[in-house]
């Protein structure tokens, strides 16, 4: 079976700090092909982070043999559980591959401390090789992630747009600064169902690629905004070394973090043959239209807002994630309502803030999940996003206007 | 194709002094003191903050006595800032000051990306206003919550009660721990209490090592360095007791 994904990769980069220091790269990444049943193909993308604290002084075995023991025990899953049997997927997605991960993954550790020369003293403590670690399953007909930890995924569509599919989930206002979920807590496997998601592509026509990372690359670009417009243009990459040379890069003039990058890209669909008749009339159409005998209107570009809005109304468990690390951006637009000017005059930089801005306008027209998630948002910020009543009075500038269902 | 052009930032560590300047810090010195700890411990935080590029290290101080108030708003990177002298006289309001800080630790105006906050909170006396709900306001905000709360007591009349409440719960065990009120009884100990924290605190906290979120462990935000000696190790000299 051929696959729906292309040109996997990962690259890790040591972060510009360990590198002063003289620490090794505490990051691990790696792609893997594996095959099953019938020769099914399923694509694997693998991220680990070492925590790198002077208490986790081997994460940075911890976060490879992470990525190795997530490998053969998907490949273990696939051995027995056919691709299309998607209910079983989701069960080993939330629950049953986090056990065999985390199980082997301290076997792994055991056996790294064991043969260690000199000796170690006393007893391991698996936090010596605590690391994140963030998987996603790319099938022929559906694609899957899960983990534990800061890693973050972002899907990005067709026309470009980028949003975050998965990120580590609150871990409560009493959380430390830099903490995070690790393999190395005894609660581990529990901790992965919430990032545990799979998806029929058939559902998703407009997904292009997947992006999966580790924090460091979220934590070096200034804002959310500048992450997703990352995400959304790495993926036209074509060269390893250009990948790696950009994380380079990310690293010095950002965090000093490592950093990890896998992302695959989704194979598009053959362009459908067209019927002889059909190609004749559209022959003759185009004909007609060179010599100015027929006009045919120019399909306006998409509304980035709208695809943005879409997305995220198509698949409601995103509202949240991609909303809530907009807190921010929403206050300022509360205290400068003229910065809503600034998204909305190019959408394209940044859809989502340019939908916060159309929520502040009254201009948008939500589902009702990502509208009681805008309200819910706005109410935080100490503001009001007005209400549909007051939206039908309020006409948005033509510009800013998204097109009536029917008008294109 | 070049690798996309978008912003990349370090991250802003922001380490914010709360002074005491009530009328008792006239007295013996201590306010004398203390201007010239810090004063001399800004070329050292400085220097930590050219080695550790990947933070941005902003200062900012509050002073608090009748009233409490900026004495440096504008978060300053240490390279540029210049210490004014901190002047002594009223009562401590400290719960206000509390309640000033818990104002610029809200999202925004804090950055998503900052580093975990320094606070140090420096006080030899008791407040007399509402602490506790000053306190309470503080700790509303999730960014006072993932600070790294520091307090120095100046000499023998200071609440210690009070200081390990801004610090958080104290650690088990006996000893001498970051985690509990850093008591200097003369100037040479509270300049290697400046000292420690604006240099090997700031350092520390500039790290990127992210950590295990370990269940009781709310109140350790980052590993501390060790504390450097003072009086209170026997096998220091450093200075007679004076406060």
């Amino acid at each position: 079976m051929s696959s729906a994904w292309l040109a996997p990769r990962a690259c890790s980069v040591i972060g510009a700090a360990h590198r002063r220091q003289g620490k090794p790269c505490q990051d691990a990444s790696l792609t893997a092909q594996l095959t099953g049943q019938g020769g099914q193909t399923l694509q694997l993308l693998a991220v680990a982070d070492g925590h790198g604290s002077s208490r986790s002084w081997l994460s940075d075995r911890g976060s490879a043999l992470a990525c190795r023991e997530a490998e053969r025990a998907v490949a273990e899953v696939l051995a027995v559980t056919p691709l299309e049997d998607t209910t079983a997927w989701e069960t080993w997605l939330a629950s049953g591959l986090a056990a065999a991960v985390q199980r082997r993954w301290r076997e792994a550790i055991a056996a790294d401390w064991k043969q260690r020369k000199p000796n170690p003293p006393g007893p391991l403590e698996p936090v010596t090789y605590g690391c994140t670690l963030g998987l996603v399953l790319l099938a022929p007909r559906w694609w899957g992630c899960t983990g534990l930890g800061d890693w973050d995924l972002v899907a990005v569509t067709e026309k470009g747009s980028a949003s975050l599919v998965s990120e580590e989930p609150s871990l409560g206002p009493q959380a430390s600064g830099e903490a995070t979920a690790s393999l190395c807590l005894p609660e581990g496997p529990a901790l992965w169902g919430p990032r545990a998601q799979l998806h029929p592509l058939a559902a998703q026509p407009q997904l292009r690629a997947l992006v999966l990372s580790t924090d460091g690359v979220r934590k070096s670009c200034a804002s959310d905004a500048d992450f997703l417009a990352l995400c959304g243009q790495v993926i036209a990459l074509r060269s390893p070394q250009e990948l790696e040379e950009g994380l380079a890069q990310i690293t010095r003039q950002g965090s000093g973090d490592d950093v990890s990058l896998a992302m695959a890209l989704r194979q598009r669909p053959p362009s459908r043959r067209w019927p002889l008749a059909a190609a004749l009339l559209l022959a003759g159409a185009t004909t007609l239209a060179v010599v100015g005998l027929v006009r045919r209107p120019t399909a306006p570009p998409a509304d980035p807002v709208l695809v943005q809005q879409r997305a995220l109304c198509a698949d409601p468990s995103r509202i949240r994630a991609n909303l809530t690390p907009r807190r921010a951006q929403l206050q300022q637009l509360r205290r400068d309502p003229s910065l809503a000017a600034q998204l909305l005059a190019a959408p394209q930089n940044d859809p989502l803030g340019a939908l916060l801005a159309r929520s502040q306008r009254g201009s948008l027209n939500p589902c009702p999940a990502l509208e009681q998630q805008l309200m819910a948002l706005w109410r935080d910020a100490g503001g009001k996003m007005p209400a549909a009543a007051q939206r039908s009075n309020e006409r948005p500038p033509a510009g800013d206007r998204p097109a009536a269902p029917g008008s294109r | 194709m070049p690798f996309p052009n978008v912003r990349l930032s370090n991250r802003p560590l922001h380490f914010i002094y709360l002074c005491d300047c009530s009328g008792s810090m006239a007295a013996q010195g201590k306010m004398q003191a203390l201007n010239q700890a810090i004063r001399q411990s800004l070329p050292g935080m400085a220097e930590v903050a050219r080695e550790n590029p990947e933070a941005r290290v902003l200062v900012r101080a509050l002073r608090f006595a009748d009233r409490a108030d900026w004495h440096v708003q504008e978060p300053t990177p240490v390279q540029q800032l210049q210490w004014r002298d901190l002047e002594a006289g009223g009562i401590t309001a400290m719960g206000e000051a509390l309640e000033r800080l818990a104002g610029v630790l809200q999202s925004p105006p804090m950055e998503e990306r900052a580093l975990p906050p320094v606070l140090v909170l420096i006080s030899d006396g008791q407040p007399t206003d509402d602490f506790e709900t000053g306190l309470a306001t503080l700790m509303r905000q999730p960014w006072a919550q993932k600070a790294v709360r520091l307090a120095i007591a100046l000499g023998h009349d200071a609440d210690l009660e009070v200081l390990q409440q801004f610090i958080g719960p104290e650690p088990p065990g006996g000893g001498r721990s970051p985690r509990r009120p850093l008591q200097a009884s003369n100037a040479t100990s509270l300049a290697r209490y400046i000292q420690w924290a604006s240099t090997a605190v700031v350092g520390a906290a500039s790290m990127p090592a992210s950590r295990v979120q370990e269940q009781g462990d709310s109140n350790v935000n980052i590993p501390l360095p060790d504390l450097p000696p003072t009086l209170l190790d026997p096998t220091d000299d450093v200075g007679p007791l004076v406060w």
